[in-house]
Parts: C-alpha cells; structure tokens; sequence
C-alpha cells in the first residue's frame, strides 16, 4: 500500500489512521481508533517489558552474582560528583 | 539534627532518607507510570551500581549502571521532547556526568534471563540541578536495550571491564 499526505486507510471497521504530514524521512500520523484499542509505540512497549523484566531482577542473590560475574570498569569523576554529594543520595551502609 | 524519614527498600531493609535527595520522575517509566518519586541508593561493595529505590512502593527497585561504566564512548542522541521533560536547553546534547547522569537499568540475572544486561538504548537519565528524571527511549540510536554484560560463549572475557 503507498499512501500520501492526506490520505488514509482502514484496520478492520472501528481503526483509521490517516498520512498528515510526510516531512524527510519523517511521517506524521493520525489514528482514530475506540478508546479500547492502546495506541503506544512499538520501542515503549519494548521498554516496558525490559523494565518489568529488570524489576523482577532485582533480587539479592542475582545482585551478587552479578557482582561476582562482571568486573565492571571504574567509572571516575561522572558517578563519583553524583554520589559524592550527599544531597544527591542517601549511603546506605 | 532533624529527624529524617525512613523508608522500606527492597534490597537493604529501613533506610534513613533526606527528602531533598528525592528525584522526580513526573512521568514514571513505561510499565511504572505510577512511581513518580526515587531515591538513589549505593553500596560501596555494588560500586559502580546504583539502586533506584521506589519512594512509594517498596518492591520497586531498578539497578543502575552508568552509562559509561558500560561503554566509555557513549553517546547520548537525545529527541527534542526529551530534553524538554528534561528541563534541558533544546539543540544540544546534555554532557554525562556534568549535566545529567545517564544511566542504564540492568537486568541482574535469574531465571527469566540468565545473562544480566543493560538497557543502553533506553536509559534513566537525571538532570542534576532540577533532580527530574525520566526514561529516554532513543530512537536515533544504535545501541541495544539488551547489551550484554558477559560475552556470550566467552565467560572469562568480560565485556564491561
């Protein structure tokens, strides 16, 4: 299917979503579809899954692990600002 | 000396907080939106990792890596919107480490996912002086929302360090 700016097309009876605008190598949507139907892009989906993923993660012993595992490069003056100011974070020791 | 709050974290019990170290995250994160208050927390011993402690929600804890510990050479390709949620001047790309912390949400590991990863197409970024937060979902980037952390087929080597 190729559509121009203007133009639209049709999923099922209830979904439209129409070119607006077609700017470069950019596309400018309109979609009008039941506010049943979750309209989100594809990489916040993609997103939400990780973060739920890495949530669940987040388990002493796979901390641990971790640590043993990945000998993470030292990391200077970026993390070190951060932490360093006391009003930035909260030591926990 | 004031008395401070306290808060139950998922991973180091009660932990005694200063309410002025409190990020604002005014949109949540994609699968979070609720959680709008973080406190970053460290152990030396987890260095360089950083713990994103829910303020409302004890169970919700992200670990951080920055970004750089990751891949020294990164490069942040912020969109516009972000760096307005960001309270950040528009056309130029914040500098990590002076104007925000950038940092990756990793996957430690565990049954659902072995081989911890970090999410370094999508990371948390900070703007240090408004402490505002946000998850900035780049578009324009190469990089993976699964880098692994340990080369795959090659577990001696190992990749961040």
């Amino acid at each position: 299917m190729r559509r121009r700016a203007g133009e639209s097309f049709l999923i099922g009876a209830a979904i439209e979503i129409e070119v607006l605008e077609v700017c470069g190598t950019r596309v400018k949507l309109g979609i009008v579809a039941p506010d049943s139907v979750l309209i989100q892009r594809k990489e916040t989906q993609i997103t939400r899954d990780e973060n739920i993923t890495a949530a669940r993660s987040v388990r002493q012993q796979n901390i641990s692990l971790l640590l043993n595992k990945v000998a993470f490069r030292p990391v200077d003056t970026p993390v070190k600002n951060l932490t360093d100011a006391t009003i930035l974070t909260t030591k926990c020791t | 000396m004031p008395v401070m709050p306290r808060i139950q974290t998922k991973c180091f019990g009660d932990v005694e907080y200063s309410p002025d170290a409190i990020f604002e995250f005014p949109n949540g994160m994609p699968g979070f939106e609720t959680e709008h208050d973080f406190l970053f927390l460290e152990r030396p011993a987890a260095h360089p990792l950083m713990f994103m402690q829910s303020l409302s929600s004890p169970e919700v804890c992200f670990i951080l890596l920055p970004v750089l510990a990751a891949d020294p050479k990164y490069k942040l390709r912020l969109a516009e919107e972000d760096l307005a949620a960001l309270r950040l001047p528009a056309g130029r790309q914040p500098r990590i480490g002076k104007d925000v912390l950038c940092a990756a949400l990793v996957c430690a590991g565990g049954e659902e996912r072995p081989d911890p990863t970090a999410n370094l197409l999508a990371p948390i970024l900070i703007n240090l002086k408004r402490q505002i937060g946000i998850q900035a979902i780049q578009t324009q980037s190469e990089y993976s929302y699964r880098h692994p952390l340990i080369s795959r087929g090659r577990q001696e080597e190992l990749v961040a360090c």
